[in-house]
């Protein structure tokens, strides 16, 4: 009886449940990496660090490069990072989606891949 | 909906397998699982494809009941509305056929659970007696499953926890009801207990918050000087994983939010200390980590200001105008910072300890750079008002309501367990019962439900045994406000059984006048009396100087523990109409308030003497006074007079009184009479009359009573020499005759006590002088030797 509740779990609930976490973890993933937030202030200067410029010409040029620079170190800060979170959702959502494809051949692949090692 | 339960289907034995297998066992499958599969690469590695295929296939073989395990066996989800598809693992695994034949049999196999033990220490029960009350009939058994799931469809519970099946097989025994109420507890308490538990249940198998992660305060600019003068709230429950669930969810935090959304940059939190005003700024603190909230606060850190360090680091003005600009400049340029002003009434008081930051902080809000909020009390926005309109006119205010009975329950329960944990104690749940009526009763000053957390912590110090009891929560309300919330001891018992003869130790005669006292005291602390009146409302009439305030001295010292124990008022001081602005003040300002005495003093004789004198207005606030048993200041604060006696006194009618006793008719004969012409006289109201538990006419002292009275007063001036070890003496006809040169039928007993004090105070006083009245003398004075 408890062989048929597992086959019954495996193929129902079972099934569904690896469905419905490939959005989960998905969302998990965006939110491990805060990918909405980087989005909205990708150009945006490094923790808002800027320089106010003064009245000369010189002052609001050296203002405007400070800026730029502490913009670019965002960039690239905020880049690398939107790179792996990139890299962690392709990869957390092909393993999800392959658990998915696999999971119904897995309790007839476990005694085929037993006995046909076994048998060579 | 079946309430039939197999112990033998699917489910059951996929709860039986779940609990063998167990946490140890899951983890074995797992460690399998993952050798195996490691294994499993390493050999098709060295090219050895096919016992690696073999390898990987056993490794599946782990991997799939550890699945089944950690998906399905374990949590075991409930799966239909059917009784036994909602059983949770922990039951099923536990029940056995023969459990199934009675209550009392389902008991034996549940009880040694720790869901069951949870409930039975809390309800202070053991598990035998429990045992004991449950039938054994299979019948009651199937009454026992049905207020089960009652219990569970009443809460929308799903899966039905321990608990709740021990909830329902407690109530279904009537005698563990009888037992329960003989306990202190009801059973109601069982149920509140289950859900407690469900709760705490639900809790832990939910997943840890996820706050966001990698990058999230990278959109923030650096914020030294906010962090040196304020708190990060949004750190704070990042780091300790505060949760506010309950209310994050509230209506007031959803107004927080719309407020914002609104286009509002400042809020008022308003709400009466104690009611969760901060608690809503973390309840909302946490909703922005979670990023249920709205986009005017999309990723803000609520970041709260400590006026206290603020007001210690300035100096003078100019530091503090300084400080306070440079953080809001701080906060704005920082972005996505929520500066929030508790206790703001800080920034805005004249008072020792605060300043005044009204004009900075207007300065602030008007240029609308950042979102603020400042939570201050109804009547601290008042003065607000007063003082700056154009800045309380930009504030949105939002007024925190006072939480149900359910709600207060609720934060009580959480609040319970944090207690339990830290001091390691038991905490039973009639105390929070218990708590929560007395913090009501008596914490006037604090709303719902910090008095009632307050009075909780405060009852940990009145620990029996290691446990917290309804009895701990009264003594701790006795010691902090001085009123008497438990049951009467047996040495205060019988002293109230034998109060008559206790105030006659001082008071002489007025019999019927006492008598009614002293049962009115004794109905009060047996708890048979409405709990919503003053203990006790009585109107003495007669005429000057017959005992009338002596008895009220006598009550306060007899049953309030000293004569200081009572309030006083002389309503001939209330006669102009705005008086009643006087008599209500809030006595803040004013050096005498009889609703701040009565604040300080919740236990205690109030006495209003010569009540007739009183303006009629102010003996129309008398009607609610004695109805309800409160009174409310200027500022919309009740006062208390439940735990006092109302004593008015009054001369009216009192040559009636003396002619009527003169002529040898005894009180209670005209008494009925005397009332009538009291109403018609238009000297009192009858509802007022009628509001009185009530009416007691003192007569006038016969020569006799006045010689006692001459004697206890002589006991006064023997107590006052016995630090010099003198004491007087006098003869029966110097007691003749100083009651013959204090006795004005017109003033009763009042002049005797000046006959006294120039008959024999001065007598011994110049003997003591002269050297005729030594140490461990005794003065005996006789009618010659008075002056």
């Amino acid at each position: 009886m408890l062989i048929m509740s597992f086959f019954g779990w495996w193929y129902g609930r079972g099934w569904k449940h690896a469905f419905d976490s490939l959005g989960l973890r998905l969302r998990g993933t965006a939110e491990l990496f805060s990918v909405k937030q980087l989005l909205q202030t990708w150009f945006e200067p490094w923790r808002r660090i800027v320089s106010v410029p003064g009245s000369s010409f010189e002052d609001k040029l050296r203002a405007w490069g400070d800026n730029m620079v502490s913009r670019g170190v965002g960039f690239v800060i905020r880049t690398f990072i939107l790179f792996a979170a990139l890299v962690s959702t392709i990869a957390v959502g092909s393993l999800t989606v392959a658990e998915i494809i696999v999971w119904p051949l897995v309790p007839i692949a476990t005694p085929i891949m037993i006995v046909g090692g076994l048998l060579g | 909906m079946s309430i039939a339960i197999n112990v033998r289907s699917s489910r059951a034995q996929q709860a039986k397998l779940g609990r063998v297998i167990g946490k140890p066992g899951f983890r074995l499958l797992v460690a399998a699982n993952v050798a195996g599969a490691i294994a499993a690469v390493l050999l098709a590695y060295i090219h050895k494809f096919h016992l690696a295929a073999s390898v990987m296939g056993f490794s599946l073989l782990f991997y799939m009941p550890a699945v089944w395990w950690k998906r399905q066996l374990w949590p075991l989800p409930a799966d239909g509305q059917e009784l036994e598809n909602r059983l949770s693992g922990a039951i099923l695994f536990r029940l056995k056929a023969e459990s199934l034949s009675s209550p009392q049999a389902m008991w034996d196999s549940l009880h040694a659970h720790w869901q069951v033990q949870f409930m039975l220490h809390h309800l202070l029960l053991s598990s035998d007696t429990v045992r004991s009350c449950l039938s054994t009939d299979q019948v009651k058994l199937e009454e026992a499953l049905k207020i089960t799931q009652q219990i569970a469809d009443t809460n929308q519970v799903q899966k039905i926890e321990l608990g709740v099946l021990a909830a329902g097989l407690m109530l279904s025994s009537p005698q563990l009801g009888q037992v329960l109420v003989q306990m202190k507890a009801q059973p109601e308490d069982v149920i509140s207990l289950a859900n407690l538990l469900a709760r705490t249940l639900s809790d832990e198998e939910k997943e840890r918050a996820n706050y966001g992660g990698i990058g999230r305060d990278w959109a923030f600019g650096f914020t030294p000087l906010l962090n040196k003068f304020g708190q990060n709230v949004s750190a704070a429950i990042m780091q300790q994983g505060v949760h506010f669930d309950w209310l994050a969810q509230s209506s007031s935090v959803k107004a927080l939010e719309t407020a914002f959304d609104n286009g509002t940059s400042a809020v008022a939190l308003i709400g009466p200390d104690g009611i969760g005003k901060t608690s809503n700024v973390f309840a909302l603190a946490q909703r922005l980590l979670e990023g249920h909230t709205s986009q005017a606060l999309a990723y803000h850190q609520i970041i709260a200001i400590n006026a206290t360090h603020i007001i210690s680091t300035a100096h003078n003005p100019g530091d503090l105008e300084d400080i306070m600009l440079s953080l809001a400049a701080e906060a704005s340029h920082a972005g996505h910072v929520l500066l929030f002003f508790d206790d703001a009434q800080l920034f805005f008081n004249d008072a020792a300890g605060a300043f005044d930051a009204t004009q900075i902080l207007f300065t602030i809000i008007q240029a609308r750079a950042l979102p603020i909020i400042l939570a201050m009390s109804p009547s601290d926005l008042q003065r607000l008002r007063s003082k700056n309109p154009a800045l309380a006119g930009m504030l949105t205010p939002i007024v925190l309501q006072e939480p149900t009975e359910t709600e207060v329950m609720r934060v009580l329960e959480d609040a319970a367990l944090t207690l339990e944990h830290r001091h390691k104690i038991l905490i039973a749940y009639s105390a929070l019962r218990e708590t929560y009526r007395l913090s009501g009763r008596y914490e006037q000053d604090e709303a719902y439900p910090g008095k009632a957390i307050k009075l909780l912590e405060q009852a940990v110090g009145h620990l029996q045994n290691g446990v917290l009891t309804p009895e701990s929560v009264q003594q701790a309300i006795e010691q902090t406000r001085g009123v008497k919330a438990g049951s009467a001891a047996p040495a205060e018992a019988d002293k109230l059984l034998h109060l008559e003869d206790e105030i006659h130790q001082r008071m002489i005669n007025q019999s019927q006048a006492v008598k009614v006292v002293a049962n009115a005291l004794r109905r009060a602390r047996a708890g048979v009396t409405n709990p919503r009146r003053p203990i006790g409302s009585f109107l003495f009439l007669g005429p000057t100087g017959v005992g009338k305030t002596e008895l009220a001295k006598a009550i306060a010292a007899t049953y309030f523990g000293a004569e200081s124990n009572m309030i006083r008022l002389d309503m001939s001081e209330y006669q102009q109409p705005d008086d009643v602005q006087r008599l209500l003040a809030t006595g803040e300002k004013e050096s005498s308030s009889l609703l701040l005495a009565v604040r300080q003093q919740p236990f205690a004789v109030v006495l209003f003497d010569e009540i007739e004198k009183a303006h009629p207005n102010i003996l129309n606030l008398f009607l609610q006074l004695l109805d309800e048993g409160q009174l409310t200041d200027l500022s919309g604060r009740q006062a208390s007079f439940k735990d006092c006696v109302i004593i008015a006194t009054s001369n009216a009618g009192a040559n009636t009184i003396r002619e009527r006793v003169a002529a040898g008719q005894s009180l209670e004969s005209f008494s009925d009479e005397f009332t009538d012409e009291l109403i018609n006289s238009g000297q009192f109201k009858p509802e007022l009359i009628n509001r009185f538990d009530d009416m007691v006419l003192f007569r006038p002292l016969t020569p006799e009573e006045l010689s006692q009275v001459v004697r206890l007063m002589l006991a006064e001036v023997n107590q006052t020499l016995k630090t010099q070890n003198i004491s007087v003496d006098l003869t029966d006809g110097a007691i003749a005759e100083i009651v013959s040169r204090g006795n004005d039928p017109r003033l009763g007993a009042r002049p005797m006590r000046r006959a006294l004090q120039k008959a024999v105070e001065d007598t011994v006083a110049k003997r003591i002088l002269s050297g005729q009245a030594n140490p461990g003398d005794t003065v005996t004075l006789d009618t010659a030797d008075l002056d």
